[in-house]
């Protein structure tokens, strides 16, 4: 039955089954790669224009450095520090800066307010922070800068103001940051979009073919207005249900007019043989003749109604309601027990309460009219039989068991086929049907059929 | 009882108006839908029946027809479909009976007998005390007395005993019983319903020396006061 009952989903379970849907997965894993190759792509971007950006700045200092050690050894020291006030006050050199101190490494010239203490003075580059106005405020500034003697132990320092590209960088990495964040959020986004579309067309998909299951096979799966793989599928099996639709139909049809083919000559012969029989003595030669053609119609007509009933089952063209399979099973056990008790048969039952399936009521109470009818039929006077019907939450199992001589192993098989009936069965009436129709109905519910060694006798069970 | 054969089988129907007539009933044929239609709304008729495959107009659509303009006589629906569903179709469409060919004149008989029955003692499905001779079923306390001797039921003898007090008279068959006390529409293979049949029998007969519940040979059984 398991096949048949429609989970009803939590908020929780539906959330997690988005996250379980295919597009989800793949919208989650293309917005990684997205954002690794964003972060990728800027990152190198970044590590090429510092390389350009640095190595001129670099090269103006140097270039600077190298114009002021010749200086220092042409001019006069006043000279020289009018030569680097010139230069710091210069405005077209923007960004340059300039320090020169005394031994004891107070300012003498230049545009920096005072000697950085960073780093061992033997380091050739250093970078450090200067307050600069701006506008009517100040900002600290990122300079980069090369440290060198002057004789007469002072020191030069000559630099760049790096801030702008420090700035720049920072704006990249910001840039770089919020480019990642966004790719994965529409990712996720388009991810959970996709993923409820897909969950919801899925969800009604998926209870229409319950319903077909169920057989109603006059539904068809809901097509959107689009030409996607998804709607090209399900026309294909919405075509392929209008052809099982066709072909169940014509069986329905083909097996109405067999019934109606065999019935009606049937019901002439029955007919015909009690109008004989009105005329007739009761225990004359004649009488008991048609009689015996009387008793032979009722043998063609039970034959006939399970041959019929097995092959609806088979078809599946059978209306399906709820069954309360509690009640039905206390109710077969209640109409059976006087029978077995008369035959000094113990008709044990344990019936759990409120198993429900869907099928048609009319079909398992045959089939286990039949299960019950072969264990009186099988199990020696005075023997025992027992009807179990276990419920669990999303299966039940009915089960038959009883003292007879059971079915040997390798002949379980055979006698679910039509019409086998094993040879110590001969002597006992029966039409060979009753497991084959217990067979096909078991079929038509979803269950499943297991013949069993009961040690001894044989233990029937149906598992919904 | 004037009673209506719809039935495009000449054979099946000829023995049956013969068989009807016999028993004291008077009878109309019609060998189509269209003429049964025409006669079940022109004609005063006790009691239908009516094929369900028959030319020009198919019987459950005659049914529904006369149903539709407000007749209620009863109508025993006889069918040689496939069954397990047919019957509640047939049911649905506005019969009162159904029963599967090939059938015994016994059963049809006995299933006509009620039917004609209910019509009379409609009260009988709602009256709570149900007599007969001595033997009393009260439907609300659920108790059954034998000349004010309590007599003590199981729950389905005890509906069994309901559905013969409701049929007193009548024949009432094996099928008509497991189908009117326990719903199904089958027939088993052992004789179950007369091991039920004999298990009440010893409850309301066994102490008294006027038995009430009978055996009909080859039909069935008949609660009654022997006259």
């Amino acid at each position: 039955m398991a096949a048949w009952r429609r989970r009803v989903l939590s908020a929780d379970q539906r959330f997690l089954g988005l996250l379980d849907t295919s597009p989800f997965r793949i919208a989650i894993v293309y917005s990684l790669v997205f954002a690794c190759g964003a972060a990728l792509l800027l990152g190198v971007v970044d590590f090429a224009v510092s390389r350009i950006v640095d190595g001129s700045t670099d090269n103006l200092i140097e270039a600077e450095v190298q114009g002021l050690r010749e200086q220092v050894l042409v001019l006069s020291r006043s000279d020289f520090i009018e030569l680097i006030e010139q230069r710091s006050q210069d405005q077209d050199v923007r960004g340059a800066v300039y320090l020169m101190v005394d031994p004891q490494l107070r300012p003498v010239a230049g545009n920096v307010p005072a000697w950085p203490k960073i780093g061992s003075s033997d380091d050739k580059w250093i970078q450090f922070k200067v307050s600069v106005p701006f506008g009517d405020e100040t900002r600290e500034h990122e300079m980069r800068a090369q440290r060198f003697r002057l004789p007469g132990g002072y020191r030069m320092l000559v630099g760049h103001d790096v801030q702008e590209r420090q700035d720049v960088k920072n704006l990249v990495m910001r840039g770089l940051i919020a480019a990642v964040v966004l790719t994965l959020m529409l990712g996720l986004g388009g991810g959970f979009w996709m993923g409820r579309r897909i969950l919801a067309q899925a969800g009604a998909i998926s209870a229409v073919a319950t319903q077909i299951m169920r057989g109603d096979l006059s539904q068809r799966l809901p097509v959107r207005n689009a030409d996607d793989e998804i709607n090209t599928l399900v026309r294909e099996i919405n075509s392929m249900l209008d052809k099982i639709e066709q072909l169940t139909l014509g069986m329905r049809t083909v097996l109405d007019s067999a019934a109606h083919d065999l019935r009606t000559p049937l019901n002439r012969l029955q007919a015909t043989a009690e109008g004989a029989m009105s005329g007739l003595a009761p225990g004359s030669p004649e009488r008991k003749v048609i009689e015996r053609v009387s008793t032979e119609v009722d043998h063609m007509r039970s034959t006939l109604d399970a041959l019929l009933r097995i092959a609806l089952a088979e078809t599946g063209t059978v209306a399906r309601e709820p069954v309360n399979l509690s009640e039905l099973v206390a109710s077969m056990v209640e109409l059976y027990a006087p029978v077995s008790e008369e035959r000094g048969i113990r008709l044990e039952s344990s019936v759990a309460p409120g198993a429900e399936v869907q099928g048609s009521r009319q079909l398992l109470a045959q089939a286990l009219a039949n299960l019950l009818d072969n264990a009186i039929k099988f199990t020696p006077d005075g023997g025992h039989i027992r009807v179990l019907l276990k419920a669990l939450d999303s299966t039940h199992e009915v089960v038959v068991e009883d003292d007879g001589p059971g079915i040997p192993a390798d002949k379980r098989e055979l006698v679910l086929g039509r019409r086998v009936r094993l040879d110590e069965a001969r002597k006992v009436p029966g039409s060979g049907l009753g497991l084959s129709l217990v067979a096909a109905v078991t079929k038509l519910h979803g269950a499943r059929l297991i013949l069993d060694d009961a040690g001894p006798g044989l233990r029937v069970s149906l598992k919904f | 009882m004037h009673i209506l054969i719809v039935e495009d089988d000449e054979v099946a129907r000829d023995y049956l108006a013969k068989a009807l007539r016999e028993v004291g009933h008077s009878v109309d044929v019609a060998g189509d839908g269209l003429k049964g239609l025409h006669m079940a709304s022109s004609i005063a008729i006790d009691l239908a029946i009516v094929d369900r495959m028959l030319p020009k107009l198919d019987g459950l659509a005659l049914v529904q027809s006369l149903r539709a303009t407000g007749r209620k006589l009863p109508v025993l629906i006889l069918s040689a479909l496939g069954d397990v569903d047919d019957r509640i179709t047939g049911l649905r469409a506005g019969g009162d009976d159904y029963l599967t060919k090939p059938y015994h004149m016994s059963e049809l008989m006995a299933r006509i007998d009620a039917l004609a029955r209910r019509g009379d003692s409609g009260n009988a499905e709602t009256t709570a005390k149900l007599k007969l001779a001595d033997l009393e079923l009260d439907r609300m306390t659920r108790r059954v007395t034998r000349n004010g001797k309590k007599i003590e039921l199981t729950a389905r003898e005890f509906q069994l005993l309901e559905f013969m007090m409701r049929h007193s008279g009548q024949v009432v068959t094996r099928t008509m019983l497991l189908e009117g006390v326990w719903d199904y529409h089958f027939d088993p293979q052992t004789n179950v319903i007369d091991v039920h049949i004999s298990r009440l029998r010893q409850a309301i007969d066994k102490d008294f020396d006027k038995p009430l519940l009978h055996t009909v040979r080859g039909a069935g059984y008949s609660l009654r006061e022997d006259e």
